[in-house]
């Protein structure tokens, strides 16, 4: 117990310190110990309930068949090469689209005439559900790697473009005035002005584009149906191996997160100064 | 204004031969600036004075070049106004620093986007730096200083690319009183070792009377000049703080303050 107190009050500068420490760290460490139980509570509560036949072990499966099913076929290499494929697609997808999606941006703002033009083919776009142009993708580009990755494309470039030129257009208008007063010229006023003030929005696109992509790819996986964790599920559902569809969907969910957590470094990267 | 504080021999530095500003739009035109004509000699420092609305800014604006006339001719130094001029310099009353980029490569702006950019110059801004007090603040950012230091960097900024002319939008506005005063000083103090002319935009009729040369009072919607005011040499050659306790200085601003409400 002493042991436990002196790690609480670790670094304090007095007693009132030490107690602030003490309930800071506490309150802290409740949350990590409520966070794991949920988390085991969750996973034997299906284990039992699938068990026991609550719910029906065909559809719903269990944790230990999941994991069971993972380490069989953590041994074959074809395994890897669905990861391999899908976090390929889902990450080129993913820099394209946003890419893209600025320089469409940035090609409405140099012409403010082209944006006029442009407006209703944007908003037209926007709403049109890009999983439809699947079809057309395919006998475009081909069933395969080119049409799963337009789709990934197709699905963030619009919203990237739209989000994006709102933001250069709501920096501060006081910059743009300071900057033409020194005289400087609209490349000037793009790359040192409303660039770099709209590097957050561009990280916040960047984050929500992440989850996009996913969406895209698994989506384009589904139609083409080759190889990829998308392949997978549609092949586990057709053979009606839930327990494949589930492990699937655990490393999809597993990889987006960790594709998440790597644009939240590059974030806190990119604004350190901020 | 010939007799200010610039003398009669001084070239013009801005000219302005009936301007006039309308502002259009879909829905309507506004009329911001009636006929105004000005002349101001190089190393005069004149306050444009005036209540809201009533088109000092815009004055401002169309002497940086910013907007242009919608009759009428501006000049500076005998040529026409099409576009900001390089020998202008341009403050306004927020600092406009940019929060990605240090102090240095804030005060750098100006020289960036005039192609001026060399150690030669970088160094010059970093004397400047030095002489208004924020030597140390170089590899700060500006989320680092209090708003009475990003000010002063502000003006390190506009003076950086060594203005001729110097257009100052209610620049101390923003500030409380002490650094306002601390800030008048400072800009006094760098005058006197440049020759600049100096046009002023501010509603605070007192740093009008305390800093200028000569006052314009602007009035009406659309706005003109209704009134120049000589500001007397006792009160001209006297720093800020101490020109607002002369004897000649409540009564001053009491006629200034008559005009305004005119």
């Amino acid at each position: 117990m002493k042991w436990l107190n002196t790690r609480l009050t670790r670094g304090a500068k007095s007693n009132l310190h030490a107690r602030y420490l003490r309930k800071h760290r506490l309150r802290q460490l409740g949350v990590h110990i409520t966070r794991l139980t949920l988390f085991i509570l969750l996973i034997t509560g299906w284990e039992i309930s699938s068990r026991q036949g609550w719910i029906d072990p065909f559809i719903f499966s269990s944790p230990v068949r999941i994991w069971t099913l993972f380490l069989q076929m953590s041994t074959d290499p074809a395994f890897y090469q669905d990861i391999g494929i899908t976090v390929l697609e889902t990450m080129a997808g993913f820099i394209l689209g946003t890419a893209a999606g600025t320089g469409l941006a940035t090609l409405i703002w140099a012409s403010p005439f082209l944006s006029r033009v442009l407006e209703p083919y944007l908003v037209v776009l926007n709403s049109m559900p890009k999983v439809a142009l699947g079809p057309l993708f395919i006998v475009t580009v081909g069933a395969g790697f080119a049409s799963i990755l337009a789709m990934g494309i197709a699905i963030t470039v619009i919203i990237t473009a739209m989000v994006i030129y709102n933001s250069f257009q709501s920096v501060n208008h006081d910059y743009l005035k300071l900057a033409r007063a020194f005289g400087a010229n609209r490349r000037q006023l793009f790359c040192r002005i409303i660039f770099p003030a709209c590097i957050p929005d561009l990280i916040s696109a960047l984050k929500v584009n992440v989850g996009l992509a996913w969406v895209g790819v698994i989506v384009g996986e589904f139609l083409v149906s080759k190889n990829g964790l998308g392949h997978l599920i549609i092949y586990g559902f057709q053979v009606f191996n839930l327990t494949l569809v589930l492990l699937s969907l655990l490393i999809v969910a597993f990889l987006a997160t960790i594709m998440y957590l790597l644009v939240s470094r590059l974030e806190r990267y990119l604004l350190r100064h901020r | 204004m010939s007799e200010g504080g610039g003398t009669v021999s001084e070239p013009i530095a801005i000219e302005a031969k009936r301007i006039t500003k309308t502002y259009l739009s879909i829905q309507d035109e506004i009329h911001a600036v009636n006929p105004i004509t000005f002349q101001i000699r190089h190393g005069e420092f004149v306050s444009l004075v005036g209540s809201s609305g009533c088109g000092k800014s815009t004055i401002l604006s169309l002497v940086a070049g910013l907007i242009p006339p919608t009759s009428g001719t501006l000049r500076i130094f005998g040529e026409k106004v099409l576009a900001p001029s390089n020998r202008l310099g341009y403050m306004l009353q927020q600092d406009c620093l940019l929060d990605w980029r240090t102090v240095e490569d804030n005060i750098t702006l100006g020289l960036e986007f005039r192609r001026q950019k060399s150690e030669r110059t970088k160094s010059r801004a970093r004397a400047l730096l030095q002489e208004l007090g924020l030597g140390h603040t170089l590899k700060l950012l500006p989320s680092q200083l209090s708003g009475g230091m990003r000010q002063r960097v502000a003006l390190v900024r506009t003076l950086a690319v060594q203005p001729d002319i110097l257009l100052l939008d209610e620049p101390f506005s923003a500030v409380d009183y002490q650094n306002k005063i601390y800030l008048e000083e400072l800009l006094m103090n760098v005058l006197s070792k440049r020759k600049m002319t100096v046009l002023l935009v501010t509603h605070d009729l007192e740093e009008a009377l305390a800093l200028s040369d000569t006052i314009l009072v602007m009035g009406g919607q659309p706005g003109t000049i209704r009134h120049t005011l000589k500001v007397p040499k006792e009160l001209q050659s006297a720093a800020p703080l101490e020109s607002r306790s002369k004897s000649s200085f409540r009564p001053l601003l009491n006629d200034l303050w008559k005009e305004m409400e005119r």
